[in-house]
């Protein structure tokens, strides 16, 4: 369980330009399930899981990950816990150009020291897993649109996380390559895989992938939704 | 633990591969800078050394003789007086000097040897000499007298010493040939030889030969080396600081590369970030980056610096370290490495480039792992 209490960010605080991201919002997400945050550009789905994934800090409130309370610990700590429990994938992608699909998948575990060849076999075991085994040297500069998330979810992947967080993952893909996602995010979730997405495209939140759909609005969530 | 610094070292060489044209133009000047200050440094200490190598069977006292300050022939009679002094083996009148060849518009060095003197008419000459004349043994040439008339001399031999810094513009021959050649009349010679049997002596020896002969100047061999160090020290001295306005230059090139993180590299650590690097893999990165460049430069730098200083004559310095006129020695120092050297050059130029690259490298580490996001 991801328990949320009264979680609130507040983003340049004192200065002229202050703007509350998130007001108090509190909200319990079961693990093993999929949720997606659902709202307009603005409404704090991308704040909440930035938090949720121990990115960074709320102003106030508390987050607690299997009722271990996470909001409070150090830097350190909390890196271990990003990289071990969550994986991200993001709105732009946000692959390391110039490096290679396989290099990309792999840099999340460098800094874990784990043995080079199990790494790099687990690694070519996540892209084959999404059908981008032969395109594993290729730089990422030279796949398409849907290769380039699939590498991004590969990434996402690579230290086994028990949770998945993705970011307006659709955001650049045609409705093919839409459904393409959903459908890899289910067979993860068949998996075990907890899935956290914020979305405001129909396609997502409408899917059969959400076994409940959060809306939020303002910083604050209208709609906790219940599992589907 | 050694599997991190691998994953990390990996990651940053395939990250400097991907900004060739930035990371070179650094490496490029880092090696640069590297490869004069080193080739500064060999060179002068390997002209010391030579030096003193050469100075090693030099006379331990040389009497001079001077009038208004300004030198002047031995008379010979000063002989039999400085043979009496206690403690003194040997002295030998030594018979030396320049000779300047318009022609070639260079200065030679004439000497009478105090063995294997050369037949009256035949000389020994330097490596430089034979070079510019293209004179060979067997071969006759002529030079202007001190008083204009042209003597002729035919080459017995040409010097191939090890060493050509003293013997590359050396003219050997005969004490006869000499003095009609300069002019120096039969009861004086250039200046005395002299050799002493206790160390511990050399300046109470030089103390009495000025008490017998107040115009006169004895030279210890040792403060002919002092001499000759200062002077070299000086010229690598100036060298260094003419060139510090260089590394200056660098350091603020290497600082603002440093600080001046593009949006791109930004970007990437914000992203390595998020996927679950800590600060301290970033600064590991970053401390590798720094490595790498300067660890290349350094040893791309000295290496450079080796060849150029004891494989390819200096060619680059030589006019500012080597004080000839015109022929310059083909002067090859016997190759020397000093540990000293290279820790003070490492001092030098690794340890700034780190420190300039990591405090600002920490910087563009500390950024939040949510800045992707935003």
């Amino acid at each position: 369980m991801i328990s949320i209490r009264d979680i609130s960010k507040v983003f340049n605080a004192g200065r002229p330009n202050e703007f509350t991201a998130l007001d108090r919002v509190s909200l319990d997400l079961r693990l093993r399930e999929s949720t997606v945050l659902k709202g307009p550009s603005g409404s704090g789905k991308t704040t909440l899981l930035a938090l949720m994934g121990c990115m960074s800090r709320p102003s106030s409130g508390r987050i607690f990950l299997k009722e271990r309370e996470i909001t409070s610990l150090p830097e350190r700590f909390l890196t271990g816990i990003r990289r071990s429990t969550f994986g991200f994938v993001f709105q732009q992608f946000n692959l390391i150009r110039g490096v290679s699909a396989l290099e990309n998948v792999m840099a999340p575990a460098y800094p874990t020291g784990e043995k080079f060849s199990l790494l790099r076999a687990r690694a070519l075991e996540k892209l084959e897993m999404l059908d981008l085994g032969n395109r594993a040297d290729a730089k990422v500069e030279q796949l398409s649109g849907g290769e380039a998330q699939r590498v991004a979810i590969a990434r996402a992947l690579i230290n086994d996380p028990e949770v998945l967080i993705a970011d307006e993952p659709t955001a650049h893909l045609d409705s093919g390559l839409a459904h393409e996602f959903i459908r890899i995010m289910r067979e993860l979730k068949g998996r075990g895989t907890t899935i956290i997405v914020a979305s405001h495209d129909p396609i997502v939140y409408r899917s059969v992938l959400a076994d409940r759909v959060v809306e939020m609005r303002d910083g604050r969530v209208l709609d906790a939704g219940n599992t589907a | 633990m050694i599997e991190r610094h691998r994953h990390i070292l990996d990651f940053t060489l395939a990250s400097l591969l991907r900004r060739k044209g930035k990371n070179g133009a650094l490496l490029l000047v880092y090696t640069l800078v590297v490869f004069v200050l080193a080739s500064v440094l060999f060179f002068s200490h390997a002209l010391q050394r030579e030096a003193a190598l050469v100075l090693k069977d030099a006379p331990e006292i040389i009497v001079q003789r001077t009038m208004a300050g300004r030198y002047h022939p031995v008379p010979m009679a000063w002989l039999a007086g400085i043979k009496e002094i206690n403690g003194v083996i040997s002295v030998r009148p030594r018979l030396w000097g320049y000779h300047y060849d318009p022609l070639l518009r260079a200065n030679y060095t004439l000497s009478v040897p105090a063995g294997n003197q050369p037949q009256p008419g035949t000389i020994d000459i330097g490596a430089g000499i034979s070079r510019t004349r293209g004179a060979h043994p067997g071969d006759i040439i002529a030079f202007a007298g001190h008083d204009g008339l042209p003597r002729s001399f035919a080459v017995r031999a040409v010097l191939s010493y090890e060493s050509q810094l003293l013997t590359s513009d050396l003219i050997l021959l005969s004490e006869q040939d000499y003095r009609d050649f300069s002019g120096i009349p039969g009861d004086q010679a250039t200046d005395l030889a002299l050799q002493v049997r206790n160390p511990k002596e050399f300046r109470t020896i030089a103390q009495k030969i000025t008490r017998i002969h107040p115009d006169s100047r004895p030279i210890l061999r040792s403060e002919i080396l002092r001499t000759y160090d200062a002077v070299f020290s000086w010229r690598s001295g100036l060298l260094i600081v003419i060139f510090s306005a260089a590394a200056l230059a660098f350091a603020i090139f290497a600082f603002d590369k440093a600080t001046a993180l593009s949006a791109e590299e930004r970007r990437e650590i914000g992203i390595l970030k998020a996927i679950g690097w800590e600060t301290s893999d970033i600064m590991l990165m970053k401390f590798w980056e720094g490595t790498v460049v300067s660890l290349t430069a350094f040893l791309v730098g000295i290496i450079l610096a080796y060849v150029h200083v004891f494989f390819a004559s200096s060619s680059l310095f030589t006019p500012v370290l080597k004080g000839w006129s015109t022929l310059y020695p083909a002067f090859r120092p016997t190759p020397y490495l000093d540990f000293g050297q290279i820790s003070t050059l490492f001092l030098l130029t690794v340890v700034p480039y780190t420190v300039t690259t990591m405090v600002p490298s920490w910087r563009a580490a500390v950024i939040d792992p949510d800045e992707v996001m935003r």
